[in-house]
């Protein structure tokens, strides 16, 4: 009984899988969309709009500024559509819309929105937020030839080939820059300094320590100790205590960890030390770290900065600021409800398109990306004016020029000299 | 009905009809639906690991994400080294199943909340080693691999062959699985879950059981990360993070745990709740899921599995309060979605 309900099944089997065959070498599925001549428009483009697609992580643990990589975006897209469209290169004016979906910071489901957004017919996949997620999708961005630029983030493998990955390209300034711009401060004391090192044990970190050595490289900077640190640890108090021995004349605190880089600043002035400090730009917000670590009691604490600040006294008379802000209450409030720099960044990157719009000649994929790759000496909104657009370099991201800022009991400033 | 479904010629028509619905199902479908499809079949894989150590032998595990991170790395390496898929394919399956034997012959010592937190222990540590060593696993931006890409002959776009692979490889599995849970292990994993002080005295020993129910549940956990690695092609960090744990077991749940149907449904849960959500809106999935999430908890506590069976209840109840003289007759209300009593779980399938 057993062997003959066994045998029907095998039957039953074998008789699918022989249909299956058959049904394979039938119908296999016609090539969709996948032909790029320059004499049809690509997906996504009419006479009249343009829609884009966005991927960033809208819940969980990065989802404040994963929104604020689509609110800032979505703002300077809408407050231009407001006012009757965006200016081409081929003489037509069209309205841009950015569809957005929610990754939660998961590569699988970054590449699942990628797919779905191109099988929904967008134009282009624009300043998407993670490394990881960005990473997965990179690959099929450009064997499908889809355009994946401006991104988010500060890993330098977006942007540093973009001879092997021609679709592909970041737009914010790496963590090696950050590293490099403050040992450039450093070098250019001109006298013998000691530095600690306090970075995150990853790629990450390690990318912030090597902008650092290789711009104090000849210099009489010397780094005198290092220590590491897991995201997952609960306090730095042990890091800090072995630098603090060293008696460095700097501590460059890489730490990316909010409640962590508190602990540092907290700490090291309880032994005694009080160096100056580097704070990377995603962790030196004076409410949420500089005020709770007590840093006025530090001689210097620098950061690096790219933007300009809408909360910030300082802009409150600022053209670009009040365009963001109204802006921004209209459209992105609805999307991000806490400000971060990327909602800022995000908005620049919605004038470095515009501009790319304007040096599109055909309603290609390939035409916007050679006019978005020969972007030169353009000043973004809401950038401070250190900071320069220049995506005709092969091998960097469309925004360089940090400015290296210190902290002035209330805020933020400019500084040149160590 | 039941007795209807019983047949075996009705079953096999049922299975050659979903057969038949696989196979041509990607042949007509986009690669974004293919992708869809593909990634539930490599979660149900995980997830079906997951249930056999979690709802037939009834341990809980809470680091199955390390045991599929683990395997995609291992693919991932493997294919950038240009070794041979079979070999590649073995590696992922034998060394998590291998790794997750030495957690268990430890931890299947504790039980309740000592063994959570053992195997809660396995992604935390993971995700940091992971980005430790970034000359295997490429680090925090992970590993990129280009593979499994569709033969000339088969005239098959890559999405389209990738999907059958998945597939076969997945099916292979759950008949492997499905027999083991039928047969005397998952018998013996019924006893252990429901008293082990029964088990030692029919001479089946827990300690064993429990190691083995852990060791095929990496097994499949690695299995399913180099299915992940053969249609996702990256792997990072985050694939093993602690978080994918917990949704796993949430997914398990909801599917329906202990039951092999349940673990389809609980994959297409975990792959299709948040696509819906982003389509209502993407600003709120978290929301939405959690509120579905409830939803199914409070309508459905057996799981999606018990759909049918539920439907039939509250037809049943309405039939029964028009004509309320007649006594209802017992059988359907009875508990069911457990390993003791696998005929009730047959007929859902």
């Amino acid at each position: 009984m057993k062997n003959s309900l066994f045998s029907k099944r095998l039957t039953g089997t074998v008789a699918v899988l022989g249909t299956a065959a058959l049904l394979v070498t039938g119908c296999t599925r016609a090539d969709v969309g996948g032909s790029t001549s320059t004499a049809t428009a690509s997906p996504g483009i009419t006479d009249t709009s343009l829609s884009l697609g966005i991927s960033s992580p809208l819940s969980g643990p990065t989802a404040g500024p994963g929104s604020c990589s689509v609110a800032g975006l979505d703002s300077y897209l809408e407050a231009k559509n407001a006012t009757g469209g965006f200016e081409f290169g081929d003489g037509k004016t069209r309205k841009v819309t950015l569809t957005h979906l929610d990754d939660a910071y998961d590569p699988a489901k970054a590449l699942s929105n990628f797919k779905q957004l191109v099988n929904d017919g967008i134009f282009a996949y624009v300043g998407a937020l993670g490394t990881p997620t960005n990473a997965a999708i990179m690959p099929v961005a450009n064997q499908e030839k889809v355009p994946q630029v401006l991104l988010v983030t500060g890993a330098t493998a977006f942007s540093s080939d973009q001879k092997a990955n021609p679709w592909t390209m970041g737009l914010l300034p790496t963590y090696y820059d950050e590293g490099h711009t403050f040992g450039a401060l450093l070098a250019g004391a001109g006298k013998p300094l000691t530095v600690a090192v306090l970075a995150q044990n990853d790629d990450y970190g390690t990318d912030y320590v090597k902008g650092l050595t290789d711009a104090i490289a000849g210099s009489p900077v010397k780094i005198v100790d290092k220590a590491t640190y897991e995201p997952t640890d609960t306090t730095l108090d042990g890091q800090v205590t072995q630098l603090a021995a060293s008696k460095a004349d700097v501590l460059m605190s890489a730490v990316s960890v909010t409640p962590l880089q508190v602990g540092v600043l907290t700490k090291a002035q309880s032994l005694g030390w009080l160096p100056r400090i580097f704070l990377p730009s995603n962790t030196a917000t004076p409410a949420t770290i500089l005020k709770p670590g007590n840093a006025g009691a530090y001689p210097a604490v620098y950061s690096t900065s790219l933007s300009k600040v809408p909360a910030s006294p300082a802009f409150a008379n600022d053209a670009d600021v009040k365009a963001y802000n109204a802006a921004f209450a209209a459209y992105g409030s609805k999307i991000a409800s806490v400000y971060t720099p990327h909602c800022a960044w995000s908005y620049a990157e919605g004038a470095i398109l515009e501009q790319a719009f304007k040096g599109m000649k055909a309603p290609t994929r390939a035409s916007f990306m050679e006019a978005l790759k020969s972007i030169k000496g353009f000043h973004a909104p809401m950038l401070l004016s250190t900071a320069v657009v220049d995506t005709t370099k092969s091998d960097q991201p469309a925004i360089s020029g940090l400015a290296l800022v210190a902290y002035n009991g209330t805020g933020y400033a400019p500084v040149s000299k160590y | 009905m039941k007795i209807f479904l019983a047949r075996p010629a009705v079953r096999i028509a049922i299975a050659a009809a979903f057969m038949v619905l696989f196979v041509v199902a990607p042949l007509v479908s986009t690669p974004f639906l293919n992708y869809q499809f593909s990634m539930i079949a490599v979660f149900a894989v995980a997830l079906l690991g997951l249930n056999v150590v979690m709802g037939y032998a009834g341990q809980v595990s809470l680091g199955q994400s390390a045991f599929l991170g683990l395997g995609a790395y291992i693919a991932a390496y493997g294919v950038s080294h240009d070794w041979p898929i079979s070999v590649v394919f073995v590696l992922s399956c034998v060394i998590p199943a291998a790794v997750g034997m030495l957690v268990a012959l430890a931890a299947a010592r504790l039980r309740g909340l000592a063994l959570a937190m053992v195997t809660i222990s396995l992604p935390i540590i993971g995700v940091p080693l992971a980005k430790r060593f970034p000359e295997f696993t490429g680090g925090s931006q992970g590993t990129t691999v280009s593979w499994l890409n569709a033969p000339g002959w088969s005239g098959l776009a890559d999405d389209q062959w990738r999907y059958y692979v998945v597939f076969v490889i997945a099916a292979v599995l759950f008949v492997l699985g499905r027999n083991l849970v039928r047969g005397r292990i998952g018998r013996a994993f019924a006893i252990v879950k429901s008293n082990e002080a029964v088990a030692l005295s029919m001479g089946i020993s827990p300690y064993r059981y429990k190691v083995l129910a852990f060791t095929i549940a990496s097994l499949f956990g690695g299995a399913a990360g180099f299915l992940y690695v053969a249609i996702v092609q990256y792997t990072s960090p985050e694939t093993l993070s602690f978080a994918t744990s917990i949704n796993l077991v949430a997914a398990m749940v909801i599917g329906g745990s202990a039951s092999i149907l349940g673990t389809i449904l609980g994959a297409a849960y975990y792959i299709v709740v948040p696509v819906l959500a982003g389509q209502v809106d993407s600003t709120r999935t978290a929301l939405i899921s959690g509120a579905l999430l409830l939803a199914v908890l409070f309508l459905l506590p057996h799981g999606l599995v018990s759909l049918p069976r539920r439907i039939v209840q509250l037809v049943n109840g309405i039939r029964r309060r028009g004509r309320s003289t007649v006594i209802d007759p017992p059988g359907d209300n009875t508990a069911r979605g457990t390993a003791v009593e696998p005929e009730s779980q047959e007929q859902t399938q």
